[in-house]
């Protein structure tokens, strides 16, 4: 989700294109290690409707970036932790809703939410089970970052992107991770689509599995793209404690900016977020 | 494209493949049809069965196969757009059809590809358009193409009707800043996308649209359908619908109903509220009806007019050959009004409403009115008249014929209260001269109405004059010859050797006419003129000088009354007249001539007068001190009646007409015409002692026949064991007997089911006669209670009132007029204090009985409520039997608020006997605040 440079937009077409798998693709019986996961970590967002999440388990973001640089990516919104752009619906989902309304000099709101300091873990089996919102510049996430981010910089920390959609296409995701020397337009990135389906009429389970030397990414527990570190241009950063990350951004570098056809409000229904580590680590 | 028109004769036949015919069949073992589910219509040529058919009045040749550019395979359909000033053709159109049709059921969109020339937009493609019903027509609007091909979506809801669809495609383009050019689609066929999401779908482009004031009757079609998808793209893209993909749904059918054929018609009064769905998509937008249900009109047509037809020049009327008017409504800017032509009993009349001003043209042959010297107009308005203003403007184009030139003058007309009346014909005899500002007549072309009734029927709208001799004779004179001392009548003896004209000079042309057998007096071309008597009169015994006058030219007249001296006094007579005119002047507006030696008149003025009936008089004689006539005879039959005293009924035995209660009255028993008769002399108070108590609960009025030349004050009460008893007023003095019918409800607090007496108070010398209680000849102990008005001499306050559904709201409280300006200045109405907390349909009811037993007839089922409010909301009224039954409650909103407002309901459909409660709620709403409303003045009428 972090990306300085804006020459990412030609290099993520090109891997688009080059590596589209499809769903009507898996045909071929996927051969997966045996892995005994551990539920460690959960939120299911049941609660009454209009309760902002959690707040053991998460913080927010706010405002426009720590550099009034749009979170680095330029993007269009404002973030805030007003229910009306973030909320439980009370029928056990989170809502992120992003909205065109002019608020602190940004033309859109929207929430961004994060386990930094709450809930950090290296390894294990990350999924979150969402149905995503859609129109040209609508850009949902569920992503995680180093947590070392503070000390260390990005794009040092590592980040890995679990879920990345652009709402000019609906019917794709993206898996990718992002690391010193391989971050931005030169991140490890993967597409995921759907032939005659979309991402936002229903929910959709999103994971990665992590492990010493491997990521694994999944749709609705089809693997798609496993990244080691031979695969690399840079050093494996992914040997450490990252947090949880879900927003819903307004334009950007990665997608281009909504239009005037742009449908809103947005929101992106997250049913749950579950972590898991595999017995006996 | 808007001069499209669908002339098939013009098809042109591109391609028609037979499909096979069948193998043969037996017929008993045939399924439900089913068709193709092809998604084809053009890859590289037509598909099976497809034909194509050009819009008659488009460029037929438009369309051609292109083996050169294509977007996929070996060719695309290329379109030729014309220049805009083709010949043959300014636009393309047409559609790709095929028959029996297909099944698409299967589908959700319909893809195809397209370029063009030059950036340029098509005004429509789709499906569903088979040049027939075209039942389940979509239509994308305003495609952008531009010289890249592009991939376009038609998606469509609710595929499950499209079992057998014939119209595979249709185009319309035009001209770019007429300019031809061309465009090619390709790729043109049925797709089941799952990358569609989203659909929506709306009426009325998804607006909500309200219809106020709607009327029993008017239609309202469900336009701007559509639906909307969101495309693979992720943007929204709407399609327009054919009706038959909805299901329309109306909240309230009663008030307003829709078919299939989206249209909405309004049927009662009330509100509906019109929605739709497509498949299981609820629309979004609406149409809202807020109806009055049958709009209050005229029941009669005005009255005929009676003017000769030679003497006018007619605009509107069914009586007369009318000249041409352009437009009885010009729809100026800013006029809000509308117009009907209707017919009251097969007479034609214009309907106004939502007056507030209306242009009428007759400006492409002016009226030429210059010989005419009154405007007529008859109109009828539902609406409240009290201090409002209805405004006729004549205008007359000047020498030019034309609007404008400095030549051209007007004036404005205002009628006011009283002579405007609500629900009554009130016809309009305006001079012309009354139209000050209009220096010419004889161009008029416009006339503009205006004021303050929103609500207006017209009808008889003339010009006409009275000719120059008048056709009737003057009325006849009614007035007692021994009241009478005439000089020129032939009803009466007249005073004799009276010079009718004397030579004092004048100009004047006297002569003495006969006008349908009457001889009349005509003074032609006045300056003055003078009548010398044959002997002075002494007409000092009279009050008044009575004399007809007719003229339709003159400007001015004046009548003196001349005493020796001489002492003579002019009174100025109103002229040009209406047909004959008569005068009645009180003979002191002649002081200060000598009334008891009165010996010549004069006349002075202009214009051609005729006169008439020129006599003194007096009113009546000695007035009566005791009646000269029995008092009338009760029509009731005995049935229904219980008599305390009359010659005319069986009377309850027993009873005392004169009780001792210490009263000073005299009471006697005498004859009049053979009439016996109750007399009161000296009257402060007197009982009658009922022989035994007596059950009138079934009664509905108690009658009396009264008379009195001298008595100011009079009461009856009726009373009950305990004493309960109740006064009711009665007028006096009395002109002549007067016949009484009080509704029993007027004596609440009495127990009618036991009274046991009667009483009189108040002073003067009373005859009295026929009393006794009845009910009406129908069976029901009818008495309507009719102003239901608050007032401590009226009905309401001394009932009982419950108040319900109101959580603990107050009782309802008989207050002084908050204001009393506007509609109602009466001194006491009904205060409810409606909560918050309380139901919609709070309200409060007389206790049954209280109000009598009454029956809804068409006499008396236009029932009105004057509201004062702080909100705009609907005020309910019903009516209930003692039984409990009660029909279902009228809605009438209050359009004003912080003013007194009168709302009518039309009970109608309810006018049947046996109601005793009337319930009212007056704030029929889901409020968010405790409101306070105020009543008052109920009325029952026609």
């Amino acid at each position: 989700m972090k990306r300085n440079n804006i020459f990412i937009i030609p290099a993520a077409i090109c891997s688009l294109l080059l590596l589209i798998l499809t769903a009507c693709e898996q045909e071929n019986v996927q051969k997966l290690e045996q892995r005994n996961w551990q539920l460690v970590w959960s939120d299911d967002f049941n609660g009454s409707a209009g309760l902002l999440p959690d707040a053991a388990k998460w913080k927010f973001d706010i405002g426009v970036g720590p550099n009034n640089d749009g979170w680095g990516n330029a993007e269009l919104q404002y973030y805030t932790n007003r229910t009306s752009n973030v909320a439980l619906d009370g029928n056990g989902n989170l809502v992120i809703t992003a909205k065109k309304e002019t608020y602190a000099g940004s033309a859109f709101t929207s929430a961004r939410i994060n386990t930094s300091g709450k809930f950090e873990q290296a390894y294990g089996r990350i999924e979150a089970r969402i149905k995503t919102p859609w129109g040209p510049g609508i850009w949902p996430a569920l992503w995680m970052l180093g947590s070392d981010v503070k000390s260390v910089g990005w794009p040092e920390c590592g980040e890995i992107d679990i879920m990345e959609l652009r709402g000019q296409k609906p019917n794709i995701i993206n898996g990718t991770v992002h690391g010193p020397g391989y971050s931005g337009g030169a991140s490890i990135t993967k597409s995921f689509a759907f032939e005659n389906d979309r991402f936002d009429v229903d929910f959709h389970l999103f994971a990665v599995e992590w492990g010493v030397d491997y990521v694994d990414f999944f749709v609705d527990n089809t693997l798609y793209q496993r990244i080691t570190p031979e695969k690399l241009k840079g050093e494996w950063v992914f040997d450490h404690p990252f947090f949880i990350i879900l927003n819903v951004a307004v334009g950007g570098n990665y997608l281009g900016f909504p239009t005037s056809q742009t449908p809103f409000p947005q929101s992106m229904y997250i049913d749950y977020v579950k972590v898991y580590q595999e017995a006996g680590e | 494209m808007k001069e499209r028109k669908y002339i098939y004769s013009a098809t042109v036949l591109i391609a028609l493949l037979l499909v096979a015919a069948g193998c043969e069949r037996n017929v008993d073992e045939l399924e439900p049809a089913t068709y193709p589910v092809t998604p084809e219509v053009f890859i590289d040529g037509f598909s099976s069965g497809l034909y194509y058919s050009a819009y008659g009045t488009s460029k037929v040749t438009a369309f051609s196969v292109d083996n050169e550019v294509k977007y996929k395979g070996t060719s695309s359909m290329k379109f030729e757009v014309p220049d805009a000033d083709d010949p043959n053709g300014s636009y393309v159109g047409g559609v790709f059809g095929t028959n029996p049709g297909r099944d698409l059921s299967g589908y959700n969109v319909l893809t195809f590809w397209a370029k063009a020339s030059q950036p340029a937009t098509l005004n429509e493609v789709g499906f569903g358009n088979d040049m027939g019903e075209s039942k389940y027509q979509v239509t994308l609007s305003n495609v952008a193409l531009n010289s890249n091909w592009m991939k376009f979506y038609v998606p469509f809801p609710d595929p499950s009707v499209l079992k057998q669809e014939r119209g595979m495609f249709f185009y319309g383009a035009s001209p770019k800043d007429g300019k031809g050019y061309t465009f090619w689609i390709d790729e043109v066929q049925f797709e089941k996308l799952g990358t569609i999401a989203h659909p929506t779908a709306g009426i009325f482009n998804g607006q909500e649209v309200v219809k106020d004031k709607a009327e029993s009757g008017e239609t309202f079609p469900i336009a701007d359908l559509y639906a909307s998808f969101n495309l693979p793209t992720g943007i929204d893209q709407k399609v327009g619908l054919s009706k038959s993909y909805f299901t329309f749904t109306s909240s309230n059918p009663s008030v307003a109903t829709v078919n299939d054929s989206a249209v909405s018609r309004v049927v009662s009064s009330g509100s509906a509220v019109i929605t739709a769905k497509v498949g299981n998509i609820s629309a979004s937008g609406s149409l809202k009806i807020n109806s009055i249900g049958q709009p209050v009109g005229p029941a009669e047509p005005a009255r005929t007019p009676t003017v000769d037809s030679k003497n006018v020049i007619s605009l509107y009327s069914n009586a007369y050959t009318n000249v041409p008017v352009d437009t009885w409504n010009t729809h100026w800017q800013y006029s809000t009004a509308e117009n009907q032509f209707i017919k009251i009993q097969q007479n034609d009349v214009i309907r106004y409403r939502n007056l507030n001003f209306v242009g009428i043209e007759f400006s492409s042959q002016p009226v030429n009115a210059g010989s005419m010297t009154y405007f007529h107009m008859d109109i009828w308005t539902p609406d409240v008249t009290t201090s409002k203003v209805f405004k006729i403007m004549l205008v007359d184009f000047g020498a030019n014929g034309v609007y404008g030139g400095n030549d051209d003058s007007s004036h404005e007309y205002s009628v006011t209260s009283p002579e405007l009346s609500t629900q009554k014909w009130i016809s309009l005899d305006i001079p012309l001269s009354r139209f000050t500002g209009l220096t010419g007549k004889s161009h008029l072309g416009q006339m503009v109405l205006s004021g303050d009734l929103p609500n207006v029927y017209v009808d008889n709208v003339y010009f006409y004059n009275f000719g120059t001799t008048p056709t009737a004779a003057a009325p006849v004179p009614t007035t007692s010859a021994a009241n009478v001392i005439s000089v020129f009548s032939d009803a009466y003896t007249n005073a004799t050797g009276t010079d009718f004209n004397p030579n004092w000079g004048q100009a004047t042309l006297v002569t003495q006419v006969p006008v349908a057998g009457n001889n009349t007096l005509k003074l032609a071309g006045l300056n003055y003129q003078g009548i010398q008597l044959g002997s002075n009169l002494n007409v000092s015994g009279m009050g008044f000088l009575h004399l007809d006058v007719w003229s339709a030219t003159s400007t001015l007249l004046n009548i003196f009354l001349i005493s020796p001296g001489p002492v003579e006094k002019p009174y100025s007579i109103p002229v040009p007249t209406a047909g004959w005119t008569s005068m009645d002047i009180p003979l002191s507006a002649f002081s200060p001539v000598d009334l008891a030696n009165v010996f010549q008149f004069k006349f002075d003025g202009n214009g051609d007068i005729f006169m008439d009936n020129i006599y003194f008089y007096r009113t009546g004689g000695a007035p009566l001190t005791e009646p000269d006539a029995a008092a009338p005879a009760p029509t009731a039959s005995q049935a229904n009646v219980i008599s305390v005293f009359s010659d005319a009924y069986t009377n309850i035995s027993g009873t005392d007409m004169n009780p001792n209660w210490g009263q000073s009255t005299v009471v006697s028993q005498v004859p009049i015409a053979g009439n016996n008769t109750l007399k009161y002399t000296g009257l402060n108070y007197q009982g009658i002692q009922l022989g035994s108590n007596q059950n009138v609960s079934g009664m509905g009025y108690l009658h009396l026949d009264i008379w009195s030349a001298n008595s100011t004050s009079l009461n009856v009460s009726v009373i009950s064991p305990g004493p309960a008893e109740k006064a009711y007023k009665i007028t006096v003095p009395t002109t002549g007997w007067t016949s009484l019918n009080i509704p029993l409800s007027s004596f609440s607090g009495v127990d009618l089911t036991n009274v046991m007496q009667l009483k009189f108070d108040g002073n003067g010398n009373i005859w009295i006669d026929n009393i006794y209680f009845y009910k009406s000849q129908s069976g029901g102990a009818y008495s309507l209670s009719n102003p239901i008005d608050f007032e401590s001499s009226g009905f309401g306050a001394g009932w009982t009132w419950n108040v319900f559904e109101n959580a603990a709201g107050p009782a309802l409280e008989f207050v002084a007029n908050p204001d009393k300006t506007g509609a109602n200045t009466s001194a006491t109405v009904a205060r409810f204090k409606v909560l918050a907390t309380g139901q919609p349909w709070a309200g409060c009811e007389v206790k049954h009985g209280a109000m009598g037993t009454f029956k809804l007839d068409a006499s008396n089922c236009i029932v009105r409520i004057m509201v004062y409010k702080t909100v705009k909301s609907d005020v309910g009224i019903k009516f209930a039997k003692s039984d409990g039954w009660s029909m279902g409650e009228i809605k009438v909103a209050n359009t004003v608020i912080n003013a007194w407002q009168e709302l009518t309901f039309n009970f109608t459909a309810q006018v049947q006997d046996g109601y005793d409660q009337i319930v009212i709620f007056p704030d029929f709403n889901a409020r968010t605040s405790d409101n306070v409303v105020y009543f008052d003045n109920i009325t029952f009428g026609k």
